[in-house]
Formats: C-alpha cells, structure tokens, sequence
C-alpha cells in the first residue's frame, strides 16, 4: 500500500516536473518568436531617437539621451507632410469609392436573378487570379493614354479596379444571405430598388462592410507598386512612395530614416491595436478568398 | 434560389399588362445602372490592360515613336536571354522559400498557441503584427539591420564576438538573397500563423479530450488527429503562400532593386527595368504577357494537383 502511494507520488511528481519544464519551454519559443517578430520594428524606433555618434557606439541600449532632430529633419526632407496628406486622400477616396460601387453591384448580383448574373460574377471575382504586377506596363501605357500620369487621381482608378473583385466577392456572399423576404414588405411600401439598397442592404451589411473597408484601406495605404509607376510628381506622392525614396536619397542619415519610418507606422499600429480583432478578421478572410 | 426574379406583387398585376411591362423594364435598367460603375472601372482599368499588353507584346516599341509589328520576335528574344531565366529562377527561389519557411513556422507556433496559456492573445497580436505594416516600411527596417557598416545584425554579430561572420548582406551575391528570403518569411508568418489558429480552434475539443483519455501522447494526438483534421486548411496556405509570392515585387525593390549583379532580380524587377529603364515597352509587354500565363498556369497546377477548386 505504502510503496504504491509513493510510486504514484513519484510518478506524479515527474509529471508535473515534466509538464512544468514543457511550459517553460513553449513559453520560450514563443517569446523568440515574439521577439524576432517585433524587434526589428522597436529597434529602429528606440535608435530613432539617438544622435549620430550615439546609434554608432550604442544600438542595442536606451538613448542616454532622446534627440529628436531626427524626427524634424525627417519631417523636412522627406517632406512627411505632404506624404500623409496624399495617403490619407487617396486611400479614403479609393476605398469610399470602391465599397459603394462594390456594393451596389453585388446588391444586383446577390438578390436578382437575370441572365448574364452567373457570368458576371465570375468574371469579377476571376480579377482576384489576375498578378497585378503583371499590368504595371499596361497600366503606364493606359494611363498615359488617358492622360491621367501624375494627377491627384490617378491612383483610384488601379485602387478600385484591383480591390473591386474580393470587395464583390465578399459582400455578394453576405447579400446573398439574408432571409428572401426582407425587401417584399418595402417594395408592398412603394420603395424603389435603389431605396431599398440604401435604407435596407446596406445598414444590414454592416459586418461585410466593415470587412472590406479594412481590408481596402490597408491595401491601398500599403500600395507601392502602382504609385511607383503611375506618379512622378514629389507633391503627389503616396507615404510608401516617398519613404522609398527619401530612403534612396539620404543613404547615409540612418537616424533620420528611422524616425520617417517609425512616424509612418505610428498611425497603422495605432489603427491596429484598436481595431485588432476586425483587421486580423478581415485581412485573414480577405487573403484565403482572395 | 429564390431570388427577386420577379417583383412579389407581380401576380396581382398581371392583369394590368401595361404596369408589370413597365416594372420589368425598370427593373432592368436599375441593374444596368446598378452593375454598370463597378463593371466600367473593372473592364477598363483591369481587364483592359492585360488586352492590351498582349497587343504591344507583338510590337518593337520604345514607348514614344511608331510601333512596328515583329509578330513573337519578342517572345523568342526573351526566352533566350539568360538573365529573363535567372529571374525566374529567383522566382521560384522565392515561392520555395516562402512555402518551406512560412507554413511549417506558421504551423508550429501555432500548434504551441493553440492551448491554455497566459498570453495567448499577445502572441497573436505581436505574431499577426508584420503583415499590417506596408512592404516599403519593412523592406527600408530590413535594409537599415543588414546595412554592412551600421546594420543591427552585424553589430549584433560583433558583440557576440563572431566579427568574421559579418557580412555586406545585400551587397554580395552570395548572401543578398538569402538575406531578402528572411525579410520575406518574416512578413507573412503571422498571416497564416492566424489562418492555423482558427482553423485549430474550430476542431471539437470532445475529440482531442477522448485521445487524451486513451492514453494518446501530445505528439502522437497532433499528428494522428489535430493535424489530419486541418490538413485542407494548411493546404490552402501553401496555395496562397504560392500565388503571394509570385507577386514579390516591391520588397525587392526597395531592399535591392534585384542586385548585386541580378542575383536578386524576380520576373516581375526584370519586367520593369527593361521597360522603363532600357525604354523597350513591347518587350517589357511579352514580360507581362509571361508573368501573367506563367502565374494563372502554375496556381492552376498547383489547385489541381492539391484537389481545390481555383476559384
């Protein structure tokens, strides 16, 4: 009796040793992986704020002291300024822009039954397999075409063309799931079509709208590839843009570098640590759709 | 399928065949007008393009004076040039890379996260963490760590003593690469690393309790029940992992703009440098003509040989 009782202490005692040293070993693990996934980012931040001759004898401690001419040369020279105000612009302009018209296409898409619907939905959502690097060249070539290099606007038109089929896709899926009956009591009121969208539809989509609003306002505020083509102009130029080439510019400022980069994450770390679980929601389902 | 194929009130219509004639009528022009904007924007900025660059793809053109047609002279002239095959080399480098590093990290942490620990929720929120930040930002912090004078990595290197394994990252053939392979996994693990955990979470807890129960060791229940149960899901990931990579264009760019001596340049950099840089807009169109075919095909083999539909 009493050596059973001790072997089972025994063996319970090396189990929970067991289990504590498996803890402490997959909390290791994941403390790497955290630190190797958020270092880089707080590495330049905290350097951002040391002189010249610090960052070069001290990298890895806190700043003796915090300098902050790197932010104020920054800001100049990489005229930040003008930057965040086109960011903001455009992609406001292109994600309002393309959620509207996206949603109102899959109103149509979703809730009628005509003959070319099949076909259309389709060739929208096939613009989801479309390499978009692969269009660069025409994309130059259209636009020039058109007129429409190195304007204020030129970037919506690729934002919105490109966004459409997942904004679609998305939405069209939700619309189609509503209960068949909610629009009848509307249309028996008298309510146009477009009423109907717009003070029933939309306010019941609100998720998916959410959805594609993150998803678009993300895209096109990370969009360099277009913006690299399309705009020339320093006055008209994305955030991603212009860090790429202040970058090139001033190779050697390496502190004020990093205080351009650290201030342009600020406003995205900040949107996502509000908004966490809809972005992770949205970008995750944007990118298995998509 | 009960769609509003007719307006419900149609049938006590009917009889007052003027009224429903004009109903139908109106409501197909509302889905005219309705599908029209997204429809115009989509054809003329997405689709149009890529009908057009199959076009100048046949033409010698600088971009400003007359086309001449010269019919696949384009094509021949690419498929012979040995840096257009070296960037697609270092395509497929990449798109390997992104498949063996990304999801099997992915995979792993997420199989660690997937149990009661304190904490959970700052792993997932530092590990998702990259994947909002734009390529630019990411490739501009990279550069500053394997920057050969100053860069993190090298002063890392030196203060552990290990001076000789510094190294000029991006500005030697032999490591620029690999280097840019690293700021690629790093960007996207968290993506699928969350992608996992739904699809952890979604497996009923009574299945893994009862293997429990039964004797069945942490790692005999991974990988005989966890993760066969989530095996479509990890699939998916390497599609997409696939289909991402093949975009690699701006981290490249910005980090190398495809040098030292092209060992870093991807379809997509040798697409545009040979466009813009070298003013050859019919040859830059056969690029993209072959990026296009060449990305469709693969993902089409790759969903067809992992049993998903492409769309």
């Amino acid at each position: 009796m009493d050596t059973i009782a001790r072997i089972n202490q025994e063996i319970n005692g090396t189990t929970s040793t067991k289990k504590r040293m498996k803890k402490t070993l997959i909390y290791m693990i994941l403390i790497l992986f955290a630190i190797v996934n958020v270092y880089p980012i707080v590495w330049m931040a905290i350097n951002s704020f040391k002189s010249e001759e610090e960052f070069a004898v001290n990298q890895f401690g806190f700043p003796k002291e915090f300098v902050f001419q790197n932010y104020v040369d920054a800001w100049h020279t990489a005229n930040l300024g003008v930057l965040f105000k086109n960011s903001i612009f455009v992609c406001i302009t292109a994600t309002i822009l393309t959620v509207l018209i996206g949603a109102l296409a899959s109103y149509f898409l979703a809730r009628f039954t005509f003959k070319m619907n099949k076909f259309l939905y389709t060739f929208f959502i096939f613009g989801l397999l479309i390499p978009i690097h692969a269009t660069l060249v025409p994309m130059f070539i259209l636009m020039r075409n058109l007129g429409l290099l190195d304007t204020p606007i030129t970037l919506l038109f690729p934002y919105m063309a490109f966004h459409l089929p997942i904004t679609i896709f998305i939405l069209t899926s939700f619309i189609k799931a509503f209960p068949k009956d909610i629009e009848e009591s509307a249309i028996m009121d008298g309510a146009g079509i477009f009423r109907i969208f717009w003070s029933i539809i939309l306010p019941m989509s609100r998720p998916a709208l959410a959805t594609v609003v993150i998803l678009n306002f993300i895209y096109n505020w990370n969009e360099f590839s277009f913006a690299l083509v399309l705009i020339n102009d320093p006055t008209l130029q994305t955030l991603p843009l212009g860090l790429a080439n202040f970058a090139g510019q001033f190779t050697t400022n390496y502190g004020a570098q990093m205080a351009g980069l650290t201030m342009s994450l600020i406003p995205i770390i900040i949107f996502y640590l509000f908004l966490e679980k809809e972005i992770v929601n949205g970008m995750t389902s944007g990118a298995v759709k998509g | 399928m009960v769609h509003h194929d007719r307006l419900p009130n149609d049938g006590n219509l009917s009889w007052i065949g003027g009224k429903t004639v004009h109903l139908v009528k109106r409501r197909k022009i509302a889905i005219i007008l309705g599908i029209l904007p997204a429809l115009l924007v989509y054809v003329v900025f997405a689709i149009y393009p890529i009908i057009q660059s199959f076009y100048y793809s046949l033409m010698d053109w600088d971009g400003f004076s007359e086309m001449t047609f010269v019919g696949m002279d384009n094509f021949s002239k690419l498929f012979q040039d040995p840096l257009f095959w070296n960037s697609v080399k270092n395509n497929l480098f990449v798109v390997i890379a992104s498949v063996l590093g990304q999801v099997p990290i992915a995979l792993f942490i997420a199989l660690l996260l997937n149990r009661k620990l304190k904490g959970v929720k700052i792993f997932r929120t530092i590990g998702f963490l990259p994947v909002v930040l734009s390529t630019v930002v990411i490739s501009l912090t990279w550069s500053l760590i394997y920057n050969s004078k100053y860069g993190m990595l090298n002063e890392f290197l030196r203060a552990i003593g290990l001076d000789s394994l510094a190294q000029n990252w991006l500005g030697d053939t032999k490591w620029a690469m690999m280097a840019v392979l690293v700021t690629v996994i790093w960007q996207f693990i968290g993506l699928y690393l969350i992608i996992f955990l739904a699809a952890l979470q979604n497996i009923p807890v009574e299945i893994v309790e009862a293997a429990k129960i039964d004797g069945a060791s942490e790692w005999t229940t991974t990988w005989k029940i966890t993760l066969p149960m989530i095996w479509d899901t990890v699939i998916v990931a390497v599609i997409l992992c696939i289909s991402g990579s093949l975009k690699t264009f701006d981290l490249i760019y910005v980090m190398t703009h495809g040098g030292p001596a092209h060992s870093t340049d991807v379809m997509a950099l040798y697409m545009f440098n040979e466009t813009f840089n070298n003013l050859q807009y019919g040859y830059g169109s056969a690029v993209s003509v072959f990026i296009f075919f060449f990305s469709l095909i693969l993902i089409f083999i790759i969903t067809k040989l992992l049993g998903k539909k492409m769309i």
